[in-house]
């Protein structure tokens, strides 16, 4: 069951660590343009990320007890609702700033 | 094919496609293996599978309209080709259902045939769909839009074995949450950001930004390329967490059983989002290409 949660949990750390670094390369050229140095294309790279966020996150829920517990991943209703609710901000909050950057051309 | 013309067609099978789910599910009930929920199961079964039969016979006359205006025959596309079979299979779901008294011999191709119906009818409705927003046909755009209509199809499957638990529920989800995990991925993901890397950028961008709506690429497109990265992780999520997930607490845990609905909801939505926002961009892409003419 511990597991279960975690996994959970890790997705939604991943999204919300993910939709930060979506958000900060479409407001900064310049990180954007480390990103695609690091793979060839920064699309690459964020998926990259994506996922090495996911799975290191899981590790770190899996071998750690404490942060199990600190996080209170053993509650999958509270992390379902998070995963829920920081993926539809994250959404919103990438269609807020391509919207300000369309309209601010 | 006129839009308007193209536009009736796919709403007639948009509706089919909510049908047919609510078909199998009941039909799906009615074997036990899913939950029954409250009412007469059977009763729900044969009427519904009525009204789909109905709209599966309107949407397959009105494209043979639609193709027969411009000239064609219907059997030249393998869109109209799978509408055929599709419109076989319902008279031989149908018409056996009404008029056979004894109805336990032919029960077992009902089953099959029933839920072979719905893969089918996504295939075919991804196919005309493209057809429809892209005239010609892209290979890779076509495999991509078909997983996704698939992987719509594995995670309504997900949420009903959760939303109705049986014995066998659990394990059944977790094959479905394995195939959905691999046609997000390779299908949807990897298909779409390898068309995305080497067409769209070249074919189908500067078409959208020269043409009447460019605020499709600047904000749809962008939006699509981003955040289709949270799909995978949410199915992966999903899927890990049916795997590990103890068999007694999904029947007995009503609390985790509806937090497993959320998510599977959350990926549902995601994929239906991504699939409308690729006919938009398809759309805005034909159209720039037509302007530009």
């Amino acid at each position: 069951m511990k597991e279960s949660a975690a996994s959970i949990a890790s997705a939604t750390v991943a999204i919300f660590l993910t939709g930060w670094i979506i958000i900060a390369h479409d407001l900064s050229p310049d990180f954007k343009q480390s990103l695609a140095s690091l793979t060839g294309n920064h699309w690459i790279s964020v998926s990259v990320i994506a996922i090495v966020l996911f799975i290191l996150s899981l590790e770190l829920l899996i071998g750690f007890k404490s942060a199990r517990r600190f996080l209170r991943v053993y509650d999958i209703s509270l992390w379902s609702t998070s995963l829920v609710a920081v993926t539809l901000i994250m959404v919103l909050g990438i269609l807020a700033v391509l919207i300000t950057q369309f309209l601010s051309h | 094919m006129a839009y308007e013309n193209w536009i009736g067609h796919a709403l007639i099978a948009i509706i089919s496609l909510s049908l047919v789910v609510y078909v199998v599910t009941t039909g799906a009930m009615l074997r036990g293996r899913i939950k029954r929920s409250s009412g007469n199961i059977f009763k729900l079964h044969k009427k519904y599978g009525i009204y789909f039969g109905s709209f599966i016979l309107g949407s397959f006359i009105y494209g043979l309209w639609i193709r027969l205006q411009h000239g064609e025959s219907i059997l030249l596309s393998v869109h109209g080709r799978l509408g055929l079979v599709i419109l076989l299979i319902v008279a031989l779901q149908v018409i056996p259902g009404l008029t056979l008294k004894n109805r336990a011999t032919y029960r077992g191709l009902h089953k099959i045939m029933g839920y072979a119906l719905a893969p089918i009818l996504i295939i075919d409705a991804s196919w005309g769909l493209y057809n429809g927003v892209i005239a010609g046909t892209k290979n890779l755009v076509l495999f991509h839009s078909i997983s996704g209509g698939l992987a719509a199809l594995f995670l309504t499957w997900i949420i009903l074995e959760i939303r109705y638990p049986t014995q066998r529920s659990l394990s059944r989800a977790r094959v479905a949450s394995y195939v959905t995990v691999f046609l997000v991925t390779a299908g949807c993901w990897i298909a779409g950001g390898y068309n995305y890397l080497t067409s769209y950028g070249f074919q189908v961008k500067p078409l959208i930004l020269e043409g009447p709506y460019p605020w499709v690429h600047e904000i749809v497109m962008e939006l699509k390329e981003h955040i289709f990265v949270f799909l995978p992780i949410i199915a992966l999520a999903l899927s890990v967490t049916l795997s590990t997930l103890d068999g007694d607490i999904f029947l007995d845990d009503t609390k985790s059983r509806r937090a497993l609905t959320m998510i599977a909801y959350l990926a549902l939505f995601m994929v239906l989002l991504m699939f409308l926002m690729g006919a938009v961009i398809s759309n805005a892409g034909q159209t720039g290409a037509e302007a530009l003419k």
